[in-house]
C-alpha cells in the first residue's frame, strides 16, 4: 500500500523558490531518509507535509486522501505525526503529562472531563508504560523542561507513538543529542519500525541512517537529486557534486 | 463587621473575574486585556435589564453571562488576526471601543451618569438587600465558579490549552484544534466575567464607565500575576490578599482624594515588581519550526 505520494511539489516565500518539484512515494512500513546540504528545503519539506506551509503547487496524498491544503490538527489526526528539529516537548508540563496530553487526542473530551475521572488514572498507568520504553520512568514527574537534549528528543518520539501515528516524520532527531544518547534514539527508531510504522528521518549523519534506512533521499536546493540505496547513494558522484560540487563542506 | 462583609463581597465577585481571566492569560498565555471590558458587558447588562426592563436575578445573571460571552467572539476574532504582542494591542484597543461606547450611547448608557437604582435581587423570598445575605449568595455563585473552572485547569481541556501556550506546532501535530481551545478560553473566561459583572452592579446598585477602566484592568491583572499565572489555589489567594492589602492605609490619617491613586500606585507598583522578577515564566517564548 502507498502510505505518501508526493508529486511535483513546489513551494516559495516571496520570489524564493524553495521547493522545486519534489517527487518521491513512500510505500507502508517504509523506512526513509532524507540528507542534504544545509539549507537545500528538507525541514520546508516536512512542513508541507504536516500543513504548516501550504504548497504553491503540486500535490501531496496520504493514504489515498489528497492533503495538499488540509489544517496540520486534521492531517495529524489522519495519523500524520512530526518530531521537530528543535525540540517540541511541552516543557512546563510534566513528563507524564506530555505523553498523557497525546493520548487523549484520540479520546472523546467527555472521558476524560473530570480531572478525577477513570480514563485519566489510565491514561496515567499507559504514560508510564510508554515512559518505561525509553527509561524515562523515574522521570515521569518531573518538569519536561529539566530533561536532556537526548531524553526530550526520546521523549518526543515516544509521544508520538502514544498518539498514534502511522507516519512519523523525523526531523534531525539527533540534532542536540549527545553521541552516547544516539544510541538509545535509534533503538527507539528500530521499535517503530517493528511496530510497523513508516518512517521518514531527516538527517545529516548518513551513518547513523545507514543503520536502518533501505533508501535515501537526497535533496539539493528544493529537488530531489538521488533517491537509491545507501551503498549507491554513497558511491554516486552526485553525492559528491551536492556537498562539495559547490564549495560547500559536507556536514557529519 | 460590616465592613468586614463588604470586604468579603468584593473577594468574591473578584475571585470570580480573576480566575476567568487566568484562563486564557494564565494557561493560555493570551494576552486578553478585554476582561474588564467583557466584565463591564456584563454589568450594563444587568444593570439595564434589571432596570429598564425588570427582569429578575435569573434572567439577568444568565443573560449577563450570555451577552458576555458573544463578546469574546470578538476577542476570538482578534486572535485569529493577531498573535503575541499584538493580540494583546488588539484587545486594548476593543476595549476602549466599549469604553467609549459606554460613555457616548447615552441614549443607552446614559454616559458618565451611569445607571443608578439597580435593585438587589428578590428570590427565595430572602432580603438580599441585607449585605450578609448577599454575601452567601455570591459566595455560592463563587464556588460554582471555582469548581467549573477547576475542572477545565485540570482536564484534557486545560492541557490542550497549556500546551498551544508552550508550542503551538507541537500542538497541532498531536491533533489539537489549537483555535478552538483558545476560543473556548475566551468564551469561558468571557462567561466568568459577565457573571462577576451581573453580581458587582447588584451589589454596588449604581455602575458608571469609571469603575471599568484600564486601571480595573492592571488590578485584576496584578491578582493573576501574583497569584502565578496558570494556577488555581494562587489566584484565589492572591485575590484575597490584594483585595485587603490596601486597608490599612484607611487607619493612616490621609483624604480619599489621595487614598485612592495611592492605592492604584500601590498594585501598579506590585505587578511591575512581579514583572520584573518573574518575567520568565509569564510571556510564550517564540519559535519557529
Ligand atoms: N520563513 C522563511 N523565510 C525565508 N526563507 C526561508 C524561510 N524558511 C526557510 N527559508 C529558506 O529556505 C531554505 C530551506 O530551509 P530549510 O529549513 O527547509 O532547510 P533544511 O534543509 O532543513 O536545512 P537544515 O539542514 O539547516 O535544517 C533555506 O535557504 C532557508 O533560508
Ligand atoms: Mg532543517
Amino acid at each position: 500500500m502507498t502510505m505518501l505520494q508526493v508529486s511535483d511539489l513546489t513551494f516559495k516565500i516571496g520570489s524564493t523558490q524553495i521547493l522545486n518539484g519534489v517527487d518521491f512515494t513512500i510505500e507502508a512500513g517504509e523506512t526513509v531518509g532524507i540528507i542534504g546540504p544545509n539549507g537545500s528545503g528538507k525541514t520546508t519539506l516536512f512542513n508541507c507535509l504536516s500543513g504548516f506551509h501550504i504548497p504553491s503547487g503540486g500535490a501531496i496524498v496520504y493514504q489515498d486522501k489528497s492533503i495538499t491544503k488540509m489544517k496540520p490538527y486534521r492531517r495529524a489526526e489522519l495519523g500524520i505525526g512530526r518530531v521537530f528539529q528543535n525540540f517540541a516537548v511541552f516543557k512546563e508540563m510534566t513528563v507524564s503529562e506530555n505523553i498523557v496530553t497525546a493520548l487523549e487526542s484520540r479520546m472523546s473530551p467527555w472521558k476524560t472531563f473530570f480531572p478525577w475521572s477513570k480514563q485519566n488514572k489510565i491514561n496515567k498507568q499507559k504514560a508510564l508504560e510508554y515512559l518505561k520504553e525509553v527509561g524515562l520512568e523515574e522521570k515521569a514527574e518531573d518538569k519536561a523542561g529539566s530533561l536532556s537534549g537526548g531524553q526530550m528528543r526520546l521523549l518526543e518520539i515516544i509521544r508520538t507513538l502514544a498518539f498514534g501515528a502511522e507516519l512519523f516524520l523525523l526531523d534531525e532527531p539527533t540534532a542536540g543529542v549527545s553521541p552516547k544518547m544516539k544510541e538509545d534514539v535509534a533503538n527507539l527508531i528500530k521499535l517503530l519500525m517493528k511496530e510497523g510504522k513508516t518512517i521518514i528521518v531527516i538527517e545529516h549523519d548518513i551513518n547513523f541512517i545507514h543503520k536502518f534506512c533501505k533508501r535515501i533521499i537526497v535533496l539539493d536546493v528544493g529537488r530531489v537529486v538521488l533517491d537509491d540505496t545507501p551503498e549507491n547513494i554513497r558511491t554516486s558522484p552526485v553525492l559528491q557534486e551536492v556537498y562539495f560540487g559547490n564549495g560547500k563542506a559536507a556536514n557529519g | 463587621m460590616d465592613y468586614g462583609i463588604h470586604l468579603l463581597i468584593l473577594i468574591c465577585i473578584y475571585t470570580i473575574l480573576a480566575q476567568g481571566l487566568n484562563i486564557p492569560f494564565g494557561v493560555g498565555h493570551l494576552f486578553n486585556l478585554a476582561h474588564v471590558a467583557v466584565y463591564a458587558v456584563g454589568a450594563y447588562t444587568t444593570a439595564l435589564f434589571s432596570t429598564e426592563l425588570g427582569i429578575g436575578f435569573w434572567g439577568c445573571i444568565y443573560s449577563s453571562m450570555a451577552i458576555a460571552g458573544l463578546f469574546s467572539l470578538f476577542i476570538g476574532g482578534i486572535s485569529l488576526k493577531l498573535s503575541h504582542d499584538y493580540f494583546a494591542i488588539g484587545t486594548i484597543a476593543f476595549s476602549s471601543v466599549i469604553s467609549a461606547l459606554l460613555i457616548n450611547w447615552k441614549s443607552v448608557t446614559r454616559g458618565v451618569l451611569g445607571i443608578p437604582g439597580i435593585p438587589r435581587p428578590e428570590l427565595f423570598g430572602i432580603d438580599f438587600y441585607e449585605n450578609s445575605n448577599f454575601l452567601v449568595l455570591v459566595a455560592v455563585a463563587m464556588v460554582i465558579v471555582q469548581f467549573v473552572l477547576y475542572v477545565f485547569l485540570r482536564n484534557s481541556y486545560g492541557r490542550t490549552l497549556r500546551a498551544q501556550s508552550e508550542y503551538e506546532q507541537g500542538a497541532l501535530s498531536l491533533a489539537k484544534n489549537t483555535v478552538r481551545a483558545r476560543t473556548v478560553s475566551f468564551l469561558i473566561s468571557s462567561c466568568a466575567a459577565g457573571l462577576a459583572g451581573s453580581f458587582y452592579a447588584y451589589y454596588i446598585n449604581y455602575i458608571d464607565p469609571s469603575s471599568f477602566s484600564l486601571v480595573e484592568m492592571i488590578f485584576v491583572l496584578t491578582i493573576v500575576v501574583v497569584g502565578k499565572p496558570g494556577s488555581f489555589w494562587g489566584i484565589t489567594a492572591s485575590t484575597a490578599f490584594l483585595v485587603l492589602l490596601p486597608e490599612p492605609l484607611r487607619f493612616i490619617d490621609i483624604p480619599p482624594s489621595i487614598l485612592g491613586p495611592m492605592r492604584q500606585m500601590l498594585y501598579s507598583l506590585i505587578l511591575f515588581g512581579v514583572v520584573w522578577w518573574k518575567k520568565e515564566t509569564l510571556f510564550p517564548v517564540e519559535r519557529t519550526v
